[in-house]
């Protein structure tokens, strides 16, 4: 049902450019005015209402008043600090804790230089990178869920 | 003369009554309303725990949103084990008592009795709650009640109208919710009370074992160096020794006979304005016959580019 226009094939340029893999911006359906002045507007108009409705239905919490002279029972960073603050709470020397969060922006650093080792960029032709990539996604998420939970349970999650 | 002398007779027949029949009904969170002007530490603990020392879960419903001058209800669970007995004062069994506290956001109040709905009446039935203090109508104390009655306390609770006091608003609050099942195991004194573990405060020799007539019991121990020294134990403990045994300091001297504990939790409540949640639904159908007419006109346009080709 909807516009779409048919690549021209007698443009030798655009046939140039399809040889190439680019050039498909020139057929299909057209961004103007179809999408941009039609169902852009749709989807602004909803991510406004959903921002609407949470900014009544669930308006945002003032805490409590801040006392620097008293430590809440329980303390926790905003949430995506909570693997590291759980390195920080785990490891019982602060130093060694301090050391090893240091090695989280020091990893991300050196990853540009040594991501060319294997020249695919095919996810399944990497199975280091995978690996490890994998295996972040995991940890990360095992002891940012241990932050949550009180120190006793946090290794294990309460589950043995 | 003999009029003054009745007078005198009762007051101190009444005030000693007080010191030998047992009160549960203004007992234990008194003594935290006797010395704390604001039940919630600045760390976040209610001061329930610093008697009630063991730690056992609370569970708390509270509505998502209320609306200004309504009434709801904020229930408080309390779970333990059915027909699970502790050790009273005087050390014989008991079954257990709760008690829970409800700190409620500012203007926040119990609700009078009047707007009470018939279900709330049922289920409130033989609770009496009490004001934390005269001027803190938003907390409020319920306890000690028998356990096994309410393992499962409702709070009608009375939300505050923003068009009417000028310091409430409308928004997201938190309620700071405590309830406790079980005696403590300090007193405000520092004292420990029988529901507790004695230990050895040294090591040594048990000589001999001695029970008052209140079930208080004396221990008698030599130490290493030979000198006497002695453990008082209060009534209603189990001991773990017998005379004879030598013990470590530290040891166990008796069972732990808690059984309860107190917990305490955070919930968060949205004072809600009639006038907001109108003009959210209005907005949401604008919103939406928009998104509506643009797929038309969208539908539109296309049939035009039908017709005349792009």
């Amino acid at each position: 049902m909807s516009t779409l226009k048919k690549p021209d094939l007698s443009d030798t340029k655009l046939r140039a450019k399809l040889a190439k893999g680019m050039g498909h911006n020139y057929y299909g359906e057209p961004a103007w005015p179809n999408d941009l002045l039609y169902i852009f507007p749709v989807v602004i108009l909803g991510t406004i209402a959903c921002v609407v409705g949470l900014a009544v239905l669930d308006p945002a919490f003032l805490g409590d008043k801040a006392n620097p002279f008293a430590t809440p029972l329980e303390i926790l960073p905003e949430w995506y600090l909570y693997p590291v603050f759980q390195i920080l709470r785990v490891v019982p020397n602060k130093l060694l804790g301090i050391a090893l969060q240091t090695l989280i922006p020091l990893g991300l650093m050196i990853l540009p230089f040594i991501e060319n080792v294997n020249k695919f960029a095919n996810p399944f032709r990497r199975p280091v990178a995978m690996s490890l990539f994998l295996f972040g996604t995991v940890l990360t998420m095992y002891l940012g869920i241990g932050a949550c939970l009180p120190i006793d349970k946090s290794l294990t999650l309460g589950l043995f | 003369m003999s009029r003054s002398f009745k007078l005198f007779l009762c007051s101190f027949i009444l005030g000693f009554s007080i010191f030998l029949v047992p009160q549960p009904s203004w007992a234990y969170p008194f003594w935290a309303q006797q010395k704390f002007e604001n039940p919630r530490e600045a760390t976040g603990k209610i001061v329930c725990a610093n008697c009630h020392v063991a730690s056992m879960p609370t569970r708390a419903e509270v509505p998502q949103s209320v609306a200004a001058d309504s009434v709801f209800k904020t229930v408080v669970e309390i779970p333990y084990k059915k027909d699970l007995q502790e050790i009273g004062a005087d050390g014989s069994k008991v079954p257990l008592q709760v008690g829970a506290v409800v700190m409620l956001p500012d203007g926040f109040k119990l609700a009078p009795q009047e707007r009470w709905t018939d279900e709330i009446k049922e289920e409130t039935q033989g609770v009496y709650f009490t004001q934390y203090s005269e001027e803190q109508e938003n907390i409020i104390l319920v306890g000690p009640l028998p356990g096994d009655q309410n393992r499962e306390i409702v709070f009608p609770v009375l939300s505050p109208d923003p068009t009417k006091d000028k310091n409430i608003n409308f928004g997201k609050y938190s309620i700071h919710i405590g309830g406790n099942r079980g005696r403590g195991q300090v007193y405000p004194t520092g004292e420990k009370s029988n529901n507790n573990l004695f230990t050895a405060t040294d090591s040594g020799t048990i000589t001999s074992i001695k029970t008052n007539e209140d079930g208080t019991q004396i221990i008698n121990l030599n130490n290493e160096e030979g000198e006497s020294f002695t453990e008082n134990l209060p009534a209603g403990t189990t001991l773990l020794i017998k005379e004879g045994d030598t013990i470590e300091k530290g040891a166990k001297l008796t069972e732990d006979p808690n059984v309860g504990g107190f917990g305490q939790l955070d919930k968060e409540i949205v004072l809600q304005s009639k006038a907001r949640v109108i003009g959210m639904i209005i907005f949401f159908i604008g919103v939406g016959l928009s998104q509506i007419m643009l797929v038309l006109k969208k539908k539109q346009v296309e049939k035009v580019q039908a017709a005349e080709g792009i």
